[in-house]
């Protein structure tokens, strides 16, 4: 690649990047434009875009805070060279149902596409091919689009908080940081894909059985519209986390609510999984909403350290967009969670009128919520027979 | 679906297997060791008691006893049928629901329960597998 080239590719002029060389900005040219050499360069444009002067480029690179960037060797820098049109032919898909799934990917290089960015074209349109309608299909892409981003995310911090800093504070030089972490990254990046591989079948065959059980025991839902679904909903948060996090600070807070949601997860019924977290609470969602119900004040009964879970269960239709669930109904279920005290589960009237002898519901209030026209009735649910929960207001 | 055991000696047998497996399971021996959370379990249905705590030094990661009379206080205190044991370990009982229904009642420490609940999960595979070579009127 000519100089000329690669300052087209890094968005600067030749004589900019001439500068940057001469300025030892770009240890990794040594007389041509590598693909390391080009991802400095990149990083080196970034950084300039975010306000950094030269010497304050300069310096990071030689204590070792920009090591991390010579791991982005290892992936290579490929650049576009298909346009929309090449696609269209390529796949057979029509040129604008092309642009909403670069959308939808997350593809945003205007230049046009990568050969990896082509083949991943080729998957969408065998996946269309093989009969998925395409409103489900660019759901899926964004969804795939969303998790994997968050899970690279993960993964780039993760390493930077415990592998990086500490060899920041550990007095490491720049090249024995950079060697490291390309060497972790070289070792860990092969064991990526068969890992996500593994659990997505795995977590595809839960779900997949999940689904047959909802089939049977589901009433038939032919009066929902498309992508709306009957579910029952649950937020679960933490009464007194913000006063917890002001007395027992961020850290200690944060311990806090991770072993709330580990418990959430791994107590929840079959059919029910936590489709977030929010902050200090998590929204949950299940096909059964008698037993998201027994589980509410089954949790309840063993979350006794404080700050004491409060809980809303919630059952009715919501709209299924993008793996999360929207709508009115979702809301209600927020907002009656935003009445509950620590320790109490409070449920809406469907709950009650779906639920068996197992329970018992005292009905509390009937309610205005915010935000809504109607009144709601709002229950307190306990074990048959129990004296109500001990309440932290 | 109901599994019964055919006897209390059986149920001794099975348990001291399952309690043996998680002790030496290298994942699952280690966590429980650290969680150092003593347990008791009673049985009203075959009027056993067991007592289960961490290992100390020198010892597996887990040590029980069939018994009361032992030299330490239980921290969580669970009762439950022993086919409610059976399904637990078969993955096929929910710890959170079997409680709101009351099949299982817990005193004590009732939190450190949720510690235990995700470290114990692992070994229902085993759990089942040996249900299913040597005692298979057990499954559920």
């Amino acid at each position: 690649m000519t100089g000329d080239q690669a300052a087209a590719a890094v968005g600067v002029t030749p004589g900019t990047l001439r500068r940057w060389v001469r300025e030892r900005l770009i240890p990794q040219y040594r007389g041509e434009w590598s693909t390391p050499a080009l991802s400095q360069a990149r990083l080196v444009a970034r950084l300039r875009e975010r306000g950094h002067t030269l010497a304050e480029i300069r310096r990071a690179g030689e204590d070792g805070r920009l090591a991390f960037s010579h791991v982005a060797d290892l992936f290579g820098v490929e650049e576009p060279v298909y346009t929309v049109a090449d696609a269209t032919r390529e796949t057979g898909l029509d040129p604008q149902l092309v642009e909403r799934i670069k959308l939808s990917l997350g593809l945003r290089d205007s230049r046009g596409l990568t050969k990896e960015e082509l083949e991943l074209l080729r998957y969408v349109a065998a996946v269309l091919d093989a009969g998925l309608p395409l409103e489900a299909l660019l759901q899926l892409t964004r969804v795939y689009s969303q998790a994997v981003s968050q899970i690279a995310d993960a993964e780039v911090r993760l390493v930077h908080l415990y592998v990086h800093e500490p060899l920041m504070r550990s007095g490491s030089s720049a090249a024995e940081m950079a060697d490291e972490l390309v060497e972790l990254t070289g070792d860990l990046l092969p064991l990526a894909s068969p890992m996500l591989d593994q659990l997505h079948r795995r977590m595809l065959g839960h779900f997949i059985e999940q689904d047959i059980v909802g089939h049977m025991e589901a009433e038939l839902q032919s009066s929902a519209e498309a992508g709306r679904m009957r579910v029952a909903i649950a937020f679960a948060d933490l009464a007194g986390y913000t006063r917890l996090t002001e007395e027992a600070g961020e850290l200690h807070a944060l311990d806090v609510v991770e072993r709330f949601t580990e418990a959430v997860v791994a107590t929840l019924p079959e059919d029910a999984r936590m489709v977030k977290t929010i902050g200090d609470g998590v929204m949950i969602v299940g096909s059964d909403p008698a037993a998201l119900a027994v589980w509410a004040v089954g949790f309840q009964r063993l979350h006794t350290d404080r700050p004491r879970p409060r809980i809303a269960v919630h059952y009715g239709y919501a709209l299924y967009r993008d793996a999360d669930y929207y709508g009115r109904e979702v809301n209600i279920a927020a907002r009656v969670a935003a009445r509950a005290a620590g320790g109490e589960v409070l449920v809406t009237r469907p709950i009650v009128e779906a639920s068996g002898s197992e329970l018992e519901f005292e009905r509390i209030a009937e309610v205005r919520l915010k935000g809504f026209k109607g009144p709601t009735e709002i229950f307190l649910a306990r074990p048959r027979g129990e004296r109500p929960p001990e309440v932290v207001s | 679906m109901t599994a019964t055991f055919s006897s209390a000696a059986e149920f001794r047998e099975v348990m001291d297997r399952t309690f043996a497996m998680m002790s030496a399971d290298p994942v699952v021996g280690p966590q429980l060791r650290s969680a150092d959370t003593p347990q008791r379990f009673e049985f009203p249905d075959l009027q056993m008691v067991v007592n289960i705590r961490s290992g100390g030094e020198g010892e597996d990661n887990l040590t029980w006893e069939w018994t009361d009379e032992v030299p330490w206080e239980a921290k969580v205190r669970l009762t439950m049928s022993s086919e409610t044991a059976n399904r637990y370990f078969q993955g096929k009982e929910n710890m959170a629901t079997a409680i709101a229904r009351r099949g299982i009642k817990a005193s004590g420490d009732v939190s450190a329960t949720l510690t235990i609940i995700p470290l114990t999960k692992p070994v229902f595979a085993r759990y089942r597998q040996m249900i299913a070579a040597d005692y298979p009127h057990l499954e559920v």
